[in-house]
């Protein structure tokens, strides 16, 4: 087998998710994490906002845009948090690739929804050694402002999204409630959660086909 | 009920507790122990047949009138209603916030409570937050939460949704110290309390239509989800890190759905 760079990528993401976190935590620069969430924000802002275009070309947009700035591996590992180590490797690499698709699609089309949005930076504030809390506050014509919280983490001397908490609201703590009660409730299967995952992105297709 | 029936009664019901009970799991793996134990859900169980109660009761029932209540009535009087609901909870908002030792906060509740009565035409228009006095809610679940006591385990209702012993322990001291719980004024005033009772409920499954399809649509376990959710979202309101407008949670009961729905 000749290592393709995509292999060789995975490789590296396996090697470095199979070390205890914090290791090699590096201190997020809180000034750095707040510059990179208003960068992905008016990026964001301004593919949901792009008049002209279809809104199929829009999510499109905004799912490129959260795939460059989410760590989906890391979201993704923790989010499996205790099963990870009981999945077989073919079985993590599997979750992955679907988590990616899951994590992206539910995101964009909530935000392709925003139609008219602005947003605004908040107070930022560092919450652990590994990551910092970046508030922001997201405004539509009509409805009353919510906040939106960032976690950023150094991912490979990158900023990256690793959290997104809405209102209070952490979604990946919510998702590892949600796929870890899969999991028991399934005896204890990884390979149903995948399952569950598979159907969700035929679903998912279906309706965005129809 | 007779007295003869008391211990049948007993003994049905603990054996359908019995039943209902979450079974623990192998005490030699403390991860699933840990979990278990943050899960916080010993009768789960029969909390999830609950949730399936509800989920066909809102499915046949409830979320139809809400889509009907957005349909027929224009955006502007549904904001009203929501305005003037969230004005009718300012006294409860109030107590709370003087409860919880927060002078500011009873404050802001007690001005916008004048201002929008008197301007704002009996709560319908929220004049406070145009002149820069933004609303915020609070309830004694809340209190009790400030004060130290824990949640318990989690509780799923028919109607109120997620909830647990401090919240519904919270609802209760909040309708009793409603003063509209008080005071009596025969027909027209019971036709008062239903129509309140009745917007409110409407307002708040109209505001979250959208959230809980989206959990319906995108969670592999909505109940599961909505159990994380509603825990956060609660320490959240507890710690007021995170603001909601008084009438987005219109229930008043320490139960709701954890989820903030678009408010208008």
């Amino acid at each position: 087998m000749t290592p393709t760079p995509r292999r060789l990528l995975l490789l590296a993401a396996a090697a470095v998710a199979g070390m205890p976190r914090g290791a090699h935590a590096q201190q997020v620069d809180i000034a750095r994490a707040t510059a990179f969430i208003q960068q992905t924000g008016e990026q964001l802002v301004s593919a949901i906002n792009a008049t002209g275009q279809s809104v199929a070309q829009r999510r499109d947009r905004v799912a490129q845009i959260l795939r460059q700035a989410v760590d989906v591996e890391g979201v993704g590992r923790f989010i499996l948090g205790r099963w990870w180590r009981q999945a077989t490797p073919d079985q993590q690499q599997e979750y992955l690739k679907l988590f990616e698709q899951v994590l992206i699609h539910n995101l964009s089309s909530r935000f392709g929804e925003y139609q008219g949005v602005r947003f605004s930076l908040g107070r930022t504030q560092a919450r652990t050694e590994e990551d910092a809390l970046v508030n922001t506050v997201v405004e539509r014509p009509g409805n009353p402002a919510f906040g939106l919280d960032w976690r950023v983490s150094e991912v490979s001397g990158q900023p990256k999204v690793v959290d997104v908490i809405a209102e209070g609201t952490s979604l990946r703590l919510t998702t590892r409630s949600e796929y870890s009660s899969v999991i028991t409730r399934n005896g204890g299967q990884v390979a149903a959660l995948l399952n569950a995952m598979r159907n969700q992105i035929r679903q998912m297709a279906a309706r965005e086909g129809a | 009920m007779r007295p003869t029936r008391l211990p049948m009664a007993l003994a049905l019901g603990a054996a359908l507790a019995l039943g209902a009970c979450a079974t623990r799991p192998d005490p030699a793996d403390p991860e699933a122990v840990a979990e278990f134990e943050q899960n916080n859900d010993p009768i789960e169980p029969w909390n999830r047949a609950m949730y399936f109660v509800n989920d066909g009761l809102d499915t046949l029932v409830i979320r139809p009138a809400a889509e009907a209540y957005r349909i027929f009535l224009p955006p502007e009087l549904r904001t009203g209603i929501r305005n003037a609901l969230g004005n009718l909870r300012s006294p409860v908002i109030f107590v709370n916030d003087v409860l919880q030792g927060e002078p500011h906060r009873a404050a802001a509740t007690a001005g916008r409570f004048l201002l929008n009565t008197t301007l704002g035409v009996g709560g319908f228009f929220d004049v406070a937050t145009d002149l820069g006095l933004p609303g915020h809610g609070e309830d004694f679940g809340q209190t009790l939460g400030r004060w130290g006591v824990r949640e318990g385990p989690y509780l799923f209702l028919p109607i109120l949704g997620p909830s647990n012993p401090r919240d519904l322990v919270g609802t209760g001291v909040d309708i009793a110290t409603n003063p509209l719980t008080w005071v009596t004024g025969g027909a027209d005033y019971d036709a008062f309390t239903y129509s309140r009772t009745g917007l409110t409920g409407l307002d708040t499954r109209e505001g979250l239509i959208e959230p809980l399809d989206a959990l319906r649509q995108q969670s592999l376990d909505p109940y599961a989800a909505l159990r994380s959710a509603y825990r956060q979202r609660r320490n959240a309101e507890i710690n007021n890190t995170a603001e909601v407008s008084p009438a987005a949670r219109g229930m008043g009961f320490g139960a709701g759905t954890g989820i903030e729905g678009p408010r208008r």
